[in-house]
């Protein structure tokens, strides 16, 4: 399993880029959470987002949304963006639930970047590539996995290590989300 | 040979597994498939308000919301005795329509075409949608992405929402068309209806035109001599929305034809101590196990399924193309598992002819397009052809109209004994005095891929790259050898 884990007792949120840094991005980028609304832990994509479309909402050229399966439907949400952060459940099994990892397009699925009914992630662009669409390049697709106890059960809750990492996560993003926006402004 | 109890709530971990038990020859004796399902439905519905039922059961599955979107409402129109009016009956199955030729196509493109057009002894790389269009061109990858585009954006345009309708209603539906958007849907099935005719051609060159791939199709590793059920019309044709399921036998002759009311007079589940699956079967025949052969209650419900349970298709091309299948794999019942595939195609170019139909019906811009239920809520049965089978919505409330049971038989569901079966069989061939061929998890993965399953594990793993754990035990039970692949 490839990623790193993140430190829960880390320092508290860096401060945000300049707007103007912000603003001068190269690109359209996309912040969209994965999930289940209705089974316990798959549902953690789609809190973390909820809480970013406030937190992000002064970033211009970035928007942030949800959906609820991978593969194609993922690639075709992804059209027309120069940068895309997908968030999601993850079950690595190496971690303790609530573990944040940051992952790369082509490493393990999250629970729904990939679909049992279609293609995997990297398949899905480069698909999509072929078919002439305006797509993120690999290593600008990038996937924040948080390790979940429980995506079985049918529930409106998260189960509680997985419920105490939501503000951690949104607070990775963002600094996830201003490092490439940084990086893309030079 | 040892009885070998086996927990499967201490072994699952979130994949598929499938311990295969040897003779005292090393042949596999017997071969058990277990793969976690979502848990708790049920109980999650009790006290809620039956009308949330189209809304909360499309989001079990992100594959197939509208077919749980559509029985649902029709379990409502049943729980509140109510009959639509049949401008709505005709919207909700043009809607269907288009949902199952998107579903479809993206099938076909990205797992089923995979196995034929790329061929099953590529390497895994290549074995995809991107082999696909390698091999056949790359302006496919445009008129698949066409495909799903406009069938998304028809959803939308009817249903509020691309995904997840928000449109079912006790009664009726929400919203009707104005003849700007009817002729969008019209025009637009126009365009589908020539993309299905070519994948039609395309499987007819690359496959059919190929022996070795005909020889695979007709394959006995993946036959069964089952029951197979699908729904069908006053005439017998296939029909996603409406009718009467209808059971044929492995004779081919009709033995059960009933309302979707009904079910439960001839649909049993089986529950067994070693998987969480249940096991539906037909009732009346009865329960003899995961066994081919008329006197099994085994059934079968997939797109074969429902050309098999039929007499024909109701629409001209897709009928021309139903006699055609027959004709060359030798009457009917066609039961080998890969010629889902081929079956799966001849449906789409069903539903896009009938999207046409249906937008050009003169009643399709109607403005009654719902009755208001008066009457007090009971209950209700809802039944539709989810792409992968049979669909069942059953629920039960108090008067007040909140659920106090809810019971779903999904398409997948049908499918979990032959599924079984299927596996067991593909190991059977691979497997010879204690050697195993290498393919052997290929092969057991095309079994699945031609059901298309919707099990709950499955929702984040990748096609083609199914995590799959076989382990193999002698007679005494002891683990000899394990097979994994994308499991750790």
């Amino acid at each position: 399993m490839t990623g790193a884990g993140c430190d829960p007792n880390a320092a508290p949120p860096a401060e945000q880029p300049p707007a103007a840094l912000r603003r001068a991005a190269v690109g359209k980028t996309l912040v969209i959470g994965l999930g289940n609304p209705l089974i316990a832990d798959d549902s953690v994509g789609l809190r973390v987002v909820e809480q970013l479309k406030s937190r992000l909402a002064d970033y211009s050229g970035v928007d942030v949304t949800e959906d609820y399966w991978g593969g194609l439907r993922l690639m075709e949400r992804m059209i027309g963006y120069s940068r895309a952060i997908v968030v999601d459940a993850i079950c690595t099994g190496t971690a303790p639930p609530g573990t944040i990892h940051h992952l790369a397009a082509d490493s393990l699925a999250t629970q729904r970047s990939a679909s049992a009914h279609d293609v995997n992630l990297p398949t899905a662009l480069a698909f999509g590539r072929h078919a002439g669409a305006e797509l993120p390049a690999d290593q600008d697709v990038h996937l924040v996995g948080i390790e979940a106890q429980d995506v079985i059960n049918f529930s409106e809750q998260c189960t509680p290590a997985v419920t105490e990492a939501i503000p951690r996560a949104v607070e990775e993003v963002v600094r996830l989300l201003d490092a490439l926006l940084e990086r893309s402004g030079r | 040979m040892k009885r070998i109890s086996i927990d499967p709530i201490t072994r699952l971990e979130g994949h598929g597994r499938i311990d295969i038990f040897l003779d005292d020859q090393g042949d596999v004796a017997n071969c058990y498939l277990q793969i976690p399902e979502l848990r708790g439905f049920e109980k999650f519905c009790v006290g809620r308000p039956v009308e949330e039922m189209p809304n909360l059961t499309q989001r079990i599955c992100g594959v197939c919301p509208e077919a749980h979107h559509i029985a649902a409402t029709k379990a409502l129109d049943n729980v509140f005795h109510v009959d639509p009016p049949p401008a709505a009956k005709k919207l909700r199955e043009l809607l269907y329509s288009i949902f199952v030729a998107t579903d479809h196509t993206t099938h076909f493109y990205a797992l089923g075409g995979p196995d034929f057009v790329v061929g099953p002894d590529a390497p895994a790389a290549e074995r995809n949608i991107i082999g696909v269009i390698q091999k056949v061109g790359m302006d496919i990858a445009g008129r698949v992405l066409k495909m799903r585009r406009d069938g998304h954006k028809l959803i939308k345009m009817m249903a509020g929402r691309a995904i997840h309708p928000n449109w079912g209603l006790p009664g009726g539906v929400s919203c009707g068309l104005n003849e700007e958007k009817r002729a969008e849907i019209e025009k637009l099935g126009r365009d589908a209806v020539e993309f299905a005719k070519f994948s039609l051609q395309l499987f007819n060159d690359v496959v059919l035109g190929n022996s070795t791939y005909v020889d695979l199709i007709k394959h006995d590793m993946y036959a069964h001599q089952t029951y197979n059920m699908g729904t069908v019309d006053e005439n017998n044709h296939v029909n996603f929305y409406d009718g009467k399921i209808r059971v044929v036998g492995p004779d081919g002759k009709e033995r059960f034809k009933y309302d979707g009311k009904d079910y439960q007079e001839y649909v049993a589940e089986r529950v067994e101590p070693w998987s969480y699956l249940k096991f539906p079967y037909l009732k009346q025949v009865g329960w003899k196990g995961l066994v081919d052969g008329i006197d099994s209650g085994v059934y079968r419900a997939t797109p074969l399924s429902r050309l098999n349970a039929a007499d024909g298709m109701a629409t001209p091309l897709a009928q021309q193309e139903y006699q055609r299948f027959y004709e060359t794999l030798g009457g009917k019942p066609v039961q080998p598992t890969l010629a889902t595939h081929w079956a799966r195609l001849i449906e789409v170019l069903y539903v896009t002819e009938n999207w046409v139909r249906l937008a050009t019906d003169p009643e399709i811009t109607s403005s009654e397009y719902r009755v208001l239920p008066t009457e007090t809520p009971t209950e209700g049965v809802g039944c539709v052809e989810a792409p992968r089978g049979t669909l069942t919505h059953h629920y039960v409330t108090d008067e007040r109209g909140l659920v106090t049971k809810a019971n779903l038989i999904v398409g997948t569901t049908n499918n979990n004994a032959p599924i079984c079966m299927s596996v067991k069989k593909a190991a059977q061939g691979l497997i010879k005095k204690g050697e195993v061929n290498e393919g052997l998890l290929n092969m057991v993965e095309m079994a699945f891929r031609a059901y298309d399953p919707c099990f709950g594990c499955a929702a984040h793993t990748l096609p083609g790259q199914m995590p799959l754990e076989v382990r193999l035990r002698d007679p005494q039970g002891n683990l000899v050898q394990r097979l994994t692949q994308y499991v750790d």
